[in-house]
């Protein structure tokens, strides 16, 4: 067995757990806050990841120009979701709010393939032949992109959750919402908030990926898969856990690529959860979890 | 209102007749899809109208019992009938892991994994090779025989054949879901989604319940993708298309969750009227999610819980 090979496989498999952590991060927090699992999340990232391909390919924006559009507009998106959907769900009724989501993912997913059809495409940046090479291994720049804007999204979400006083409003709804709204937190701010954040993570983790994957409207739908997993296994509503977890299956997924055929991987995550449920219900790191 | 099942099972016997007096292959066709979507619907409809369970892995026991039944049949040399029913057991036997397992967490928990499951069997059977022939499927599954105690092999061919079995399959089904529904387990299954904490006080085991919805359901979803298949003649990733699930759910979100009548009508409407009307596919399924986020908005009970929440109106306006 060769080291470089273990190498490029371990930082492939930490920029893909980057990207889950996106994702996931973005999903874990709506349920923290709302109590609402969103099955619409895959195809907002879908759709900043063909939003970034029509605004690099048709608008001609360089990389950074379409990154910072696409975030901005998934944020704006966040918002109005919250407002003409999911504000109308008011509290308990959890499996609505899983109908409703999925409702707009049915529509979200089946409008794009009407309008743009299933063919895969390729966004082309100005960096999209440039490679770095560090030491033994080396990876495209748009992957190490990838994971600078991952990077650059956690630290920002963590100096918001910890410093500011609507993140630590988030972050007490999410304990305990009878006691937030006691100590007059409005919940109806700090949802909006949180819907916004969220989906405009997966905003920022379609963008980072639309130039390293080819873009096509299915890919949300098996994006999900991971993601869900990735939030069981962090613990429902844990947001950190949800990106520990997200990233060491990105690795664990890498290397069983190198060494396993294609199904052990893509079941890996299922296996993984399906354990974690049985062992460790609330998730790898407990706590966070209100039943 | 003790005549309105009497009715509707007419309704029903006569439509159910209808193909046969006009005999033609399409309307064959349209009629098993209805059987079809019945049983799936109503399977639907115990876990999620009546244990209060959103499952989202129906869509994965029906392929489960479609493709367990194609390679019980084309590998292994079964006939028809005993690999139909293994592979429903099958189909059962992965719906009680899954609702094991998340359950133990909470309801949340089920819904995702059940949906994580369900875009799992997709992967498996396009990346699984040797076990389900990857994305080209099992295309020719032979058309089957069943061998009826006193009676000559019946050799089913074209669409009339399978809605005849299809038919008794959904009758069969249709009344044993019925029967749970009204029995001492169906009730105990409202009670336990209307206030989980107060049936649990009454001694009812809310975990060995749910299972046992999630168990029959899957069961009886199985064995029709077992029974389907054969009509389609090929078994490949298509029959975990999530085209399936949403029609399921809008089944029963839009017919009323927990009311068999209402779920079963809609199961005929929402099977016959599209396909009559011709709409494209893509936009049906763009049209469902539009239905299903009116209903679910609008009327949270669907067509029955309003024509219910009516009916008391009128009791009451009427004692006045």
């Amino acid at each position: 067995m060769n080291v470089d090979f273990v190498l490029q496989l371990l930082l492939n498999g930490l920029i893909l757990g980057l990207i889950y952590a996106l994702v996931a991060m973005g999903l874990s927090l709506i349920f923290g806050v709302l109590e609402i699992v969103n099955f619409a999340h895959g195809e907002f990232y879908m759709l900043a990841a063909m939003g970034c391909y029509f605004l690099t390919a048709g608008a001609g924006f360089g990389y950074w120009g379409a990154v910072v559009a696409v975030t901005a507009v998934s944020v704006c998106v966040g918002f109005v979701l919250y407002e003409v959907l999911l504000r109308r769900l008011g509290g308990r009724d959890f499996e609505r709010s899983i109908l409703l989501t999925l409702g707009l993912s049915m529509v979200l997913q089946n409008g794009a393939l009407y309008l743009w059809t299933a063919t895969p495409r390729m966004t082309t940046t100005q960096y999209t032949y440039e490679s770095v090479v560090l030491g033994p291994v080396q990876a495209p720049l748009v992957r190490i992109l990838a994971v600078v804007l991952a990077v650059i999204s956690f630290v920002s979400l963590y100096l918001v959750l910890h410093h500011t006083r609507v993140g630590k409003a988030m972050r007490g709804v999410a304990q305990n919402r009878d006691a937030a709204l006691m100590v007059g937190i409005d919940p109806r701010v700090v949802s909006r908030l949180a819907v916004a954040v969220g989906v405009g993570l997966s905003g920022v983790a379609g963008a980072a990926l639309a130039p390293v994957y080819s873009v096509h409207p299915l890919m949300g739908f098996a994006f999900l898969f991971k993601a869900f997993a990735i939030v069981i296994i962090g613990g429902l509503g844990n947001v950190a856990g949800a990106a520990i977890a997200a990233v060491a299956l990105g690795i664990l997924e890498s290397l069983a690529s190198g060494f396993f055929s294609l199904v052990v991987v893509d079941g890996l995550a299922f296996v993984l959860m399906i354990l974690v449920l049985l062992v460790r219900p609330h998730g790898l790191f407990g706590g966070g979890v209100r039943v | 209102m003790r005549r309105a099942p009497a009715l509707a099972t007419l309704a029903l016997a006569i439509a159910a007749a209808l193909p046969f007096l006009i005999g033609d292959a399409y309307i064959y066709t349209l009629g098993l899809t209805i059987c079809v979507f019945a049983v799936l619907a109503s399977g639907l409809n115990l876990v999620y109208g009546f244990a209060g369970l959103l499952s989202l892995a129906q869509v994965a026991f029906f392929g489960i019992g479609g493709y367990g039944t194609a390679i019980l049949v084309v590998d292994h040399g079964w006939s028809m009938g005993p690999a139909v029913l293994v592979a429903g057991v099958l189909a059962t036997v992965a719906g009680l892991v899954v609702a094991y397992a998340s359950l133990r967490l909470s309801r949340h928990a089920f819904a995702i994994v059940s949906l994580v499951f369900s875009l799992l069997c997709v992967i498996v059977a396009r990346d699984w090779v040797s076990l389900t022939r990857g994305p080209m499927g099992m295309p020719g599954l032979p058309s089957p025989t069943i061998a009826l105690p006193g009676l000559p092999p019946w050799q089913l061919s074209g669409p009339r054949d399978f809605y005849i079995l299809l038919l008794v399959y959904a009758v069969a089904v249709l009344l044993l879901l019925y029967r749970v529904m009204r029995c001492r387990i169906g009730r105990t299954l409202l009670a336990i989604r209307q206030n989980e904490p107060l049936a649990q006080s009454m001694g009812q085991n809310p975990l060995a319940y749910r299972l046992f919805s999630i168990g029959l359901s899957a069961w009886v979803t199985g064995m029709a993708g077992g029974i389907f298949v054969f009509h389609l003649t090929i078994v490949d990733p298509s029959i975990f298309d999530f085209y399936y699930l949403e029609t399921m759910l809008i089944m029963v979100v839009v017919g009323g969750p927990g009311s068999f009548w209402g779920v079963l009508g809609a199961a005929v409407f929402f099977s016959a009227i599209p396909d009559l009307l011709r709409f494209s596919a893509d936009l049906r399924l763009v049209l469902y999610g539009l239905v299903l986020i009116a209903a679910v908005l609008a009327m949270p009970g669907g067509v029955a819980g309003l024509l219910r929440r009516r009916r008391l109106r009128r009791w009451r306006e009427a004692r006045r």
